[in-house]
């Protein structure tokens, strides 16, 4: 039982840390918004757009990395876990594109 | 006898063993009379009239849950009529204003509701079973409450609406026009408590649909094997945990705000009508795809069959439906992008809008590559099918211009959007509805159709619809809003009006004829052959109508051919398969495991009973006094539904040791009472999953209160002066030393020594109990202060309501250990009572850093 349980796991890994990063960049928006951190410069930016940033870029690392992990595609068992890799990374990188060629608030 | 099929499963088996597969031994043949007759008086209903109420077979109820559903689609319909009939002329006279906004909120709301939700929750309970190769749901008990659950909500709010008291807000019910102050009397109640009563069956019906499908395929059928059908509705099922919750929560909330003045959407409390948004919406958009991957999953079922060939793209389907899983929850803002959210924002919803339509194309692709490798035969099922095709596709175009942020603003909350909708939901759903009706009815009532009919049907349905509904575009792009009752100074809206009004009775003709069509091949069709469109799937490896046990013996590998299902029919009639008959006269299955699907243990099930009856009963009365407004007497009702829950967890213990049942030669499984993962324990992981995420809407609202909300200055979350901190270390301590208690009694038991452990998990979770009283009654402030002391309160009593639980899970324990039910490896309620004390401890733990974080201690 814990394989197939694994295995269902693995196949909703990508699309798992999409939702997380989704959520987390929404939340990152919302939060700065309110506290202002738009108006909070650093080097590379406001606070506010590297905050999200990072939890940008967390997420796509973690997809990739999925890919590299789940490399088979002979069969459909080894397949699903990559193709839901593949989502993970293609919602991830469209979904949240906005953060980096719109104002935040 | 000689097997035909017998040499092709032998190579079979031969081809599974080299590929690594496992094998199970075929049983002897036996008589598939005296079979029959041994299951039929195991399985079947009682006789009479109580059979009618006391019935928990998934045969009876879900053709009960898809009959109920026609009926109040009719009902909806009729409605749907009034509203038409009102709109052809632009001073109609025929219904007042009030009537009318009952009307259209309980068109939208019996269509969602009573008749999409309970369809498809028909559908998977009806067919699941026995695609999967199995003999009933996992909880058949559950499926009964649920169905009366449904049943009697969809009456309380018919009953309001023949008494003139109906909800009048819209479906989705806005804020703050469905508040105390703009809504005053019983309709928005009436929504309120109906639909959230409807909805403990959607949960209850989830919850079983998931363990079902993982837990009780055929042995050998593996996940990535297993009809694309189960794959839809596991994702279906896996949405409804996650989705109703936030509704469930929000309908909750606003019934608190209602009856007791908790300001939660109220701005000059510091509440926000916004929240009411955000959490209808994070069910209402993934309500959409719920309604349409079991519709999708009969398309992906009958098409092939239909076209003479295999499906396109398993892998990429079922990649399509994880995707529109998870997507499919991250786009409900785009409900909301006039509401004034920041540019980003809608750029992040509007992108995953744009995004969703991927995975349908995917889908819609591999039906049109099947249909191109196939032979498509245009039998009956295959007209709508491809009347689904010409009106999903144009209805997801439409959706995808809502997407795009400039149009949706042009379009916002016109008749367009009425369009869109109707395109998808009678596209994506009523279409395959009917497809799967006309493909089935032959499986449900062993009867051929009548040819002529349906065809008649199909057209008109078809002309009906888009004869209404395409000009209502136009009419949206002139400008007319949604919801109104009279257009006196638009002359421009007449004639289109009117066409829309006109064409709406030429489709209700249609479907009249369509149920016409039923009825006549139910009562005076011919007895259909068995398995008359070749399928492959194992619900054509039956007698016709199914008899109440499914499959006398259940399908091996050996008899898992993805062939036409025909070569499994006779031995598996004939007990070759595993666990033949009922030897012990009780009601048996095989549960399995999750991927391969390998025998596990071999579980005993409830037989008939009215508890679900009348625990639903029990309910329906607590909301009738919520209604009346008797909110005292609520106490006693909520007393009567503990209770009866107490007597349910009655029926599933035992007291003897069961010996293990041989499934076939060789096979030796235990019975579920020693069994390590039982289906339960499954279910009570997807029952959590679902409170998980009523908990996260809960910290979500919390949040939005105080991170986005502008109203006035929060007071202090404590009475000033007091520590809370005391009170909320002694919760916190007293559920994770129950936690610690539980696994104590786990290890005790297998000694026959968990007394002490039990009686200490007891007291120290009544302990944690009346901590979360003294701080909810004495530290925190008055909850009609504020919208975050409101919610501060909900939380409080989240926590308490679970620390009641765990107390009840103790005594129940307690009360097990005296009758001597646990021992011998028979854990009872203590796994089940575990997954609850952690979960408890975790969600305690949760509110009290919440709290810390916004008000202070």
């Amino acid at each position: 039982m814990a394989r197939g349980a694994l295995w269902l796991g693995q196949v909703l890994a990508g699309p798992a840390i999409w939702a997380v990063t989704f959520a987390a960049v929404y939340a990152l928006h919302g939060t700065g918004c309110a506290q202002g951190w738009d108006a909070m410069a650093t080097p590379v930016g406001s606070v506010h757009r590297l905050a999200m940033a990072l939890a940008w870029g967390a997420g796509l690392l973690a997809c990739g990395g999925l890919l590299l992990r789940f490399s088979g595609t002979e069969t459909r068992w080894q397949a699903l876990p990559r193709m839901g890799a593949w989502i993970g990374l293609g919602a991830t990188l469209f979904s949240l594109f906005p953060l980096i060629v719109l104002p935040a608030c | 006898m000689s097997d035909p099929t017998a040499l092709g499963r032998e190579s079979r088996a031969a081809a599974r063993s080299r590929s690594g597969a496992f094998d199970i031994p075929e049983n002897p043949p036996q008589r598939a009379l005296a079979l029959h007759r041994a299951l039929t008086a195991v399985w079947a209903n009682d006789p009479g009239w109580r059979g009618q109420i006391t019935a928990v077979n998934h045969t009876t109820l879900g053709l009960r849950f898809m009959a109920t559903a026609l009926v109040f689609f009719a009902i909806g319909g009729i409605l749907a009529m009034l509203i038409r009939t009102q709109l052809a002329t632009p001073e109609g006279a025929f219904l007042d204003t009030e009537l009318y906004n009952q009307i259209f909120t309980m068109h939208g709301s019996i269509m969602m509701f009573l008749f999409a939700i309970p369809m498809l929750e028909g559908l998977g309970i009806y067919m699941l079973p026995k695609m999967l190769g199995t003999r009933d749901m996992a909880f058949p008990r559950l499926t009964a409450l649920g169905y009366w659950c449904y049943l009697f909500g969809g009456l309380i709010m018919l009953g309001a609406l023949f008494a003139g008291v109906a909800p009048r807000d819209g479906w989705f019910m806005y804020t703050p026009l469905s508040g105390a102050t703009y809504s005053p009397g019983i309709n928005a109640d009436v929504w309120l408590l109906g639909v959230t009563f409807v909805e403990i069956s959607a949960i209850a019906a989830a919850v079983e649909i998931t363990v079902t499908i993982l837990r009780q395929r055929a042995p050998g059928m593996k996940l990535t094997e297993m009809p694309l059908f189960a794959w839809y509705m596991l994702g279906t099922s896996v949405m409804m945990l996650a989705g109703f919750p936030p509704l469930i929560l929000a309908s909750v909330l606003l019934e608190i705000e209602r009856a007791f003045g908790w300001p939660f959407f109220e701005v000059a409390r510091g509440g926000d009508p916004l929240l009411w948004q955000h959490l209808f919406w994070l069910f209402g958009h993934p309500e959409v795809y719920i309604i349409f991957l079991p519709a999708a999953g009969v398309l992906s079922t009958i098409i092939p069959v239909m076209c003479r060939t295999r499906i396109l793209g398993y892998g990429a389907i079922v990649a399509s439906i994880v995707a529109l899983v998870f997507l499919s929850f991250g786009l409900w803002v785009h409900h909301m992008f006039t509401v004034g959210i920041p540019h980003m924002a809608l750029a992040f919803f509007s992108a995953a809008s744009l995004l969703v339509a991927v995975p349908t194309a995917v889908q819609v692709f591999a039906w049109i590559g099947t249909m191109w490798q196939g032979r498509p035969e245009l039998h009956l099922p295959m007209y709508h099918v491809l009347g689904f095709f010409l009106t999903f596709v144009m209805g997801g175009l439409t959706g995808v211009m809502l997407a795009l942020v400039p149009f949706n603003w042009q379009a916002h909350d016109t008749a367009f959007v009425t369009a869109h909708l109707h395109y998808v939901l009678i596209g994506g759903f009523v279409f395959p509805i009917m497809a799967a009706a006309t493909y089935w009815m032959p499986q449900i009532t062993g009867r051929a159709r009548i040819r002529g009919v349906g065809e008649a049907a199909f057209w008109i349905i078809l002309i009906g619809f888009h004869g209404t509904f395409f000009v209502m575009h136009l009419t949206g792009l002139l400008g007319m809003p949604r919801r109104i009752d009279i257009y006196p100074d638009n002359p421009e809206w007449i004639w289109l009006n009117l066409t829309s009004s006109i064409f709406s009775f030429v489709m209700t003709i249609g479907f009249a004829l369509f149920a016409l069509d039923l009825f006549l091949q139910a009562t005076l069709g011919k007895r259909s052959a068995r398995n008359p469109w070749q399928a492959p799937t194992l619900d054509w490896a039956l007698a016709l109508p199914a008899p109440a046990y499914n499959f006398a013996s259940l399908p091996g590998p050996r008899l898992l051919t993805g062939e036409p299902a025909r070569p499994a029919l006779l031995p598996l009639a004939r007990g070759e398969g595993v666990l033949p008959g009922a030897p012990r006269g009780r009601r048996e299955f095989l549960v399995t495991s999750i991927g391969a699907a390998r025998p596990d243990h071999v579980a005993v099930l409830p037989g008939n009973t009215a508890l679900p009856l009348w625990l639903a009963g029990a309910i329906a009365l607590f909301v009738l006094l919520m209604l009346s407004g008797h909110y005292i007497w609520t106490l006693p009702a909520l007393t009567l539904v503990a209770a009866l829950i107490w007597r349910w967890g009655r029926g599933l213990t035992t007291e003897q040791d069961h010996p293990a049942v041989e499934a076939a030669p060789g096979l030796s499984l235990p019975v579920h009472y020693h069994a390590h993962a039982s289906l339960g324990h499954t279910g009570t992981i997807c029952l959590l999953f679902s409170n998980g995420a009523l908990f996260a809407s809960l910290l979500f609202g919390l949040g939005f209160l105080t991170l986005v909300t502008p109203g006035p200055d929060a007071p202090e979350a404590f009475v000033p002066g007091q520590s809370a901190i005391p009170a909320m270390a002694t919760v916190v301590a007293g559920l994770a030393l129950g936690a610690i208690g539980v696994r104590l009694a786990r290890h005790a038991v297998q000694g026959e020594r968990g007394t002490g452990a039990l009686w200490f998990s007891a007291v120290v979770n009544a302990l944690a109990l009346l901590a979360v009283a003294i701080l909810g009654l004495g530290l925190m402030d008055d909850p009609t202060t504020h919208a975050r002391d409101a919610l501060r309160g909900v939380l409080a009593g989240y926590v308490a309501l679970h620390a009641l639980i765990c107390t009840g899970f103790a005594a129940f324990a307690l009360d097990q250990l005296r009758r001597g039910e646990l021992a011998n490896g028979r854990t009872g309620t203590l796994k089940t009572w575990r997954f609850w004390q952690d979960f408890s401890l975790a969600t305690a733990l949760l509110a009290g850093a919440a709290a810390i974080m916004q008000g202070g201690v």
